[in-house]
């Protein structure tokens, strides 16, 4: 089985790298999303992201080829998934205000209006629809040189943020309320995060797809907070479980010919049935 | 008490949230080692005034001076009305305790000194590794109070801690409290809208109502009128050298 996935690296080895970056950098980020009890608030993301892909795609194909070459461009399809998710975190960042509109009505919002909408923007399309199903069933076959390079940057920044800020991070994700009483500027801490999440979830959507991105984004973090007594190592656990899973995932794949994302994702949803199991054992040993 | 024992003074403060000015004219002055109680109906300002100690809220007119040991608020502790934290997040009592660190330079064995001295403080030094979801209402408010005194705080500042709390555990809060100001000379503003802990406690009591402010020593504010003007009903409250508070309320047409 390794051997055969060893054999298999010479032609994916850019699709495992990136596959790994992904869930590396996600499962950060996802600490947070899990912390602050907003996993919805990541499938919303992932979801306008796949809106921003679909309009790029209507605007592409709207477009006179010699003219306005650049809306034909991967480049042109990326910058429109990011700003979508960017605009989406912003957006559900800012919701839940006293008066105003609550957290999970703007997030469901933001969910039911981007799945309809991105599906409707390309019905006409030639390729379009084709395109989005495979968004969100997920292909991460087929990441470049430059994705590895992209999500390996994006994961070595997250890290070094959160081991330069660990203790307001940890504040901030914990009690926002108590992060504002030290002098912490919550609202500038939140737009920082909600730009970050955006930006991964964004990027990572256009190589990977939803089902890998948001399966990336809030299984790890899930487990980490079952298995851990602490919010702290959550950030250590929930990257070596989605690394770990994912390179388990991406060696089944290979051998059994199944694809690797779905593998992956199957896999941690199992470890996180298990995981469950861990608090109730830890309750009934004490 | 001389002038610099001065922690905190307002003077002709105003606090707004955009156009609603919530405190207007606000002139106030907290000394070290006071037990300040901060009395007032829901709505008249006592909140917005924590808040605006704490940095979170800027003035729209007049002076609020906090003592140079409190200007960057590192020695100042904040135990807030409730945490909002997400209760299926796993967190122990020594987690919790050290978040109140952040903004504080410490090594580590600065910060296990900090962490034990505050846990002694409030009686929870055996429940260090415990988790903080099995803790008990009261036990949980000591940790919030442990999580402000971590930071060594010579100003504590507490926003209603005793709501939800049942009696002996209001009391042993209390007590604690009690302790805090007197051996360690720790400067507490606490916000309530029970007279009687008061009564109990207080050295100096803070007064809203209608936008002001009133200050002064408990034995001066702790009277008939001065409580009719904030709470709009005849009151008596009265506290015996043992410690016994005795608060009588008039009903509506009689006398207390």
């Amino acid at each position: 089985m390794i051997e055969g996935f060893l054999s298999s690296w010479t032609l994916f080895h850019n699709t495992y790298l990136a596959g790994w970056l992904i869930g590396l950098l996600l499962s950060l980020i996802g600490v947070l999303v899990v912390a602050r009890d907003q996993i919805f608030i990541g499938a919303a993301i992932s979801q306008a992201s796949t809106l921003g892909i679909a309009l790029a795609m209507a605007m592409g194909a709207w477009a006179a080829t010699d003219t306005l070459s650049w809306m034909h461009s991967d480049r042109f399809l990326t910058i429109l998934a990011v700003a979508f998710s960017l605009l989406a975190a912003l957006m559900t960042s800012g919701a839940g205000k006293a008066g105003g509109e609550s957290h999970e009505a703007i997030t469901g919002w933001v969910f039911l209006a981007s799945a309809s909408l991105s599906i409707l923007i390309v019905s006409y399309s030639p390729h379009g629809l084709e395109e989005i199903h495979r968004l969100l069933a997920s292909s991460i076959i087929g990441a470049t040189g430059s994705d590895v390079w992209t999500f390996g940057m994006l994961a070595a920044l997250s890290a070094l943020l959160l081991v330069a800020a660990h203790s307001r991070i940890l504040l901030f994700a914990i009690d926002p309320a108590m992060a504002g009483a030290v002098g912490m500027h919550v609202r500038r801490w939140t737009a920082a995060v909600s730009v970050w999440l955006g930006l991964a979830v964004g990027l990572s959507i256009r190589s990977s797809g939803m089902l890998y991105t948001f399966g990336c984004l809030v299984l790890p973090a899930l487990i980490a907070k079952n298995v851990c007594r602490e919010v702290r190592p959550m950030f250590l656990v929930a990257p070596v479980v989605a690394v770990g899973t994912g390179a388990v995932g991406f060696v089944l794949a290979n051998h059994y010919d199944f694809p690797p994302a779905q593998m992956t994702v199957a896999l941690l949803s199992l470890l996180l049935t298990a995981a469950w199991l861990v608090p109730r054992i830890r309750r009934g040993a004490r | 008490m001389e002038q610099n024992d001065v922690v905190l003074k307002a003077t002709g403060l105003a606090l707004a949230y955009g156009r609603r000015i919530v405190l207007e004219d606000v002139n106030l002055e907290v000394r070290s080692g006071q037990f300040c109680f901060c009395l007032g109906p829901n709505g008249s300002g006592k909140t917005t005034l924590i808040r605006a100690i704490l940095g979170a809220l800027w003035p729209r007119a007049g002076q609020l001076w906090l003592h140079p040991n409190h200007a960057r608020r590192e020695r100042i502790g904040f135990v807030p009305q409730r945490c909002d934290i997400n209760p299926t997040l796993p967190t122990t009592v020594r987690e919790f305790v050290l978040l109140g660190l952040v903004g504080i330079r410490a090594d580590s064995q600065d910060r296990v000194e900090r962490l034990n001295w505050a846990l002694d403080k409030v009686g929870l030094a055996r429940l260090e590794h415990k988790d903080y979801w099995s803790l008990s209402g009261g036990q949980r408010q000591r940790a919030l109070v442990a999580r402000a005194l971590v930071r060594r705080p010579s100003m504590l500042i507490l926003d209603e801690p005793t709501n939800g709390l049942d009696l002996s555990a209001e009391d042993a809060f209390l007590r604690s409290l009690a302790t805090l100001n007197h051996e360690e000379a720790v400067t507490v503003l606490f916000v309530t809208h029970d007279i009687a802990i008061a009564a109990r406690y207080a050295t100096h009591l803070v007064l809203f109502h209608s936008g002001s402010v009133e200050s002064g020593s408990r034995e001066k504010m702790l009277n008939r009128a001065a409580l009719e003007r904030v709470y709009g009903v005849l009151v008596d409250a009265s506290c015996d050298p043992s410690g016994a508070v005795t608060i009588r309320v008039c009903p509506p047409g009689g006398d207390p």
